[in-house]
């Protein structure tokens, strides 16, 4: 009886480092999906409209760099998120 | 061949032989060590004091980046010339860049003049907080190594950023600043009723208010959590590269094959997020302040 909870509550043990490594990749890995679709989009945008209207790309420039760094925190907060469940 | 070719074969060569060099003296094999905790990084030791107002490696990184910031702008503002040398220029140009991109691009004039020096400070403070946060400095005293029987704190790299505590704060600053220059210029009323976007009418204003009023509050929580997520993830990372996966795995070949991705990734933070969080930063206060007062939602 005794063997049989210990192995319950070392299976229960597993699961829980188990739950909190899939806590850590899908935060960082889900996180990357979402955050390199946005990057790539925003930077086609950019190529797009520099090449249609090349006098206004010092302008583009500035936008370009805030939405890439409005996006690329999208994926620190999954990461941040998985990191927290992981090792905390 | 041409000679850039050349040097790519080399360091790769080098790269492969450092590898199998290391997996054949080392082994493969895999020895997990508990004893390593890697949020030790960050965690924060009372130096002098304790409680709410101990003295903490991040309060030093606080006072060395106040002290930075201070220090360099009075410095060149005190030595200005005609012909300016090449650290003038480059401090005139981030003037520049402050006060025409960041706070006039967003802003009228009247507001850009009141409100370009705490813009500019916000901007400067941020990234010196940033960018003293890529430099190892022995404030690890967890670790002690010895040297000629001193006991010297390991060297670490933390940022005063990659506690939330901070950017909290700025961000609180940023968010009554923009509320009361908001409801100085429109009165309370006027302030509460320009939150609703034109163009809306009849029972539709109610949760639109609502989601507005929320929408206030989560910039706090976006401004702030956007700067410490982006420098913790980037110090954790270097950490894991530069060699904490191959300690907490134990795997020595590890280390080898992953450090060319950790020097990668800190030139890409020192090079590229640094610089950017601080602008973002900044230009995000400016839009607020410049929003908050605007006549047309």
């Amino acid at each position: 009886m005794l063997t049989f909870l210990t192995a319950i509550f070392a299976a229960a043990e597993d699961g829980a480092d188990a739950g909190k490594a899939i806590a850590l990749g899908v935060g960082g890995g889900l996180g990357a999906v979402g955050a390199g679709v946005g990057i790539g989009i925003i930077f086609g945008k950019v190529i797009e409209s520099v090449t249609r209207q090349p006098e206004m790309r010092d302008e583009i420039t500035g936008i370009q760099w805030l939405g890439f760094a409005l996006t690329e925190a999208c994926f620190f907060y999954g990461l941040v998120a998985g990191l927290i469940a992981f090792f905390l | 061949m041409s000679t850039g070719k050349r040097i790519a074969l080399i360091v790769g060569g080098i790269y492969l032989f450092l590898i199998v060099l290391a997996v054949g003296a080392f082994g493969w094999s895999r020895l997990d060590n508990d004893e390593f905790k890697p949020q030790n990084e960050f965690k924060l030791d009372d130096w002098i004091g304790s409680g709410p107002f101990a003295f903490n490696k991040a309060v030093m990184y606080l006072l060395i980046a106040s002290a930075l910031t201070i220090g360099t702008m009075l410095f060149v503002s005190k030595r200005m010339r005609a012909r300016p040398n090449r650290v003038q220029t480059a401090v005139e140009w981030i003037y520049t860049a402050m006060r025409d991109n960041i706070t006039r691009g967003n802003m009228d004039d009247a507001m850009a003049r009141k409100w370009f020096p705490f813009i500019a400070t916000l901007f400067l403070f941020i990234w010196f907080s940033n960018l003293i946060g890529y430099i190892p400095l022995p404030t690890n005293t967890h670790e002690k190594f010895d040297l000629f029987g001193a006991q010297i704190p390991s060297f670490a790299l933390y940022a005063a950023t990659a506690n939330l505590s901070i950017p909290l704060a700025l961000a609180l600053v940023v968010f009554i600043a923009y509320n009361v220059e908001g409801i100085r210029a429109k009165g309370f009323g006027g302030y509460l009723k320009s939150l609703i976007p034109a163009g809306i009418t009849g029972f539709a204003v109610v949760p639109i208010f609502a989601l507005e009023v929320l929408s206030n509050f989560m910039r706090l929580i976006s401004l702030s959590v956007r700067l410490f997520a982006n420098i913790l993830a980037g110090h954790l990372i270097i950490l894991f590269m530069a060699g904490g996966l191959a300690v907490l795995l134990g795997i020595e070949a590890l280390g080898v094959v992953i450090i060319p991705f950790g020097i990668a990734i800190f030139l890409f933070e020192v090079g590229l997020v640094a610089t950017l969080q601080a602008f973002i930063f900044a230009t995000l206060t400016a839009i607020y302040l410049g929003g908050a007062v605007a006549e047309h939602h």
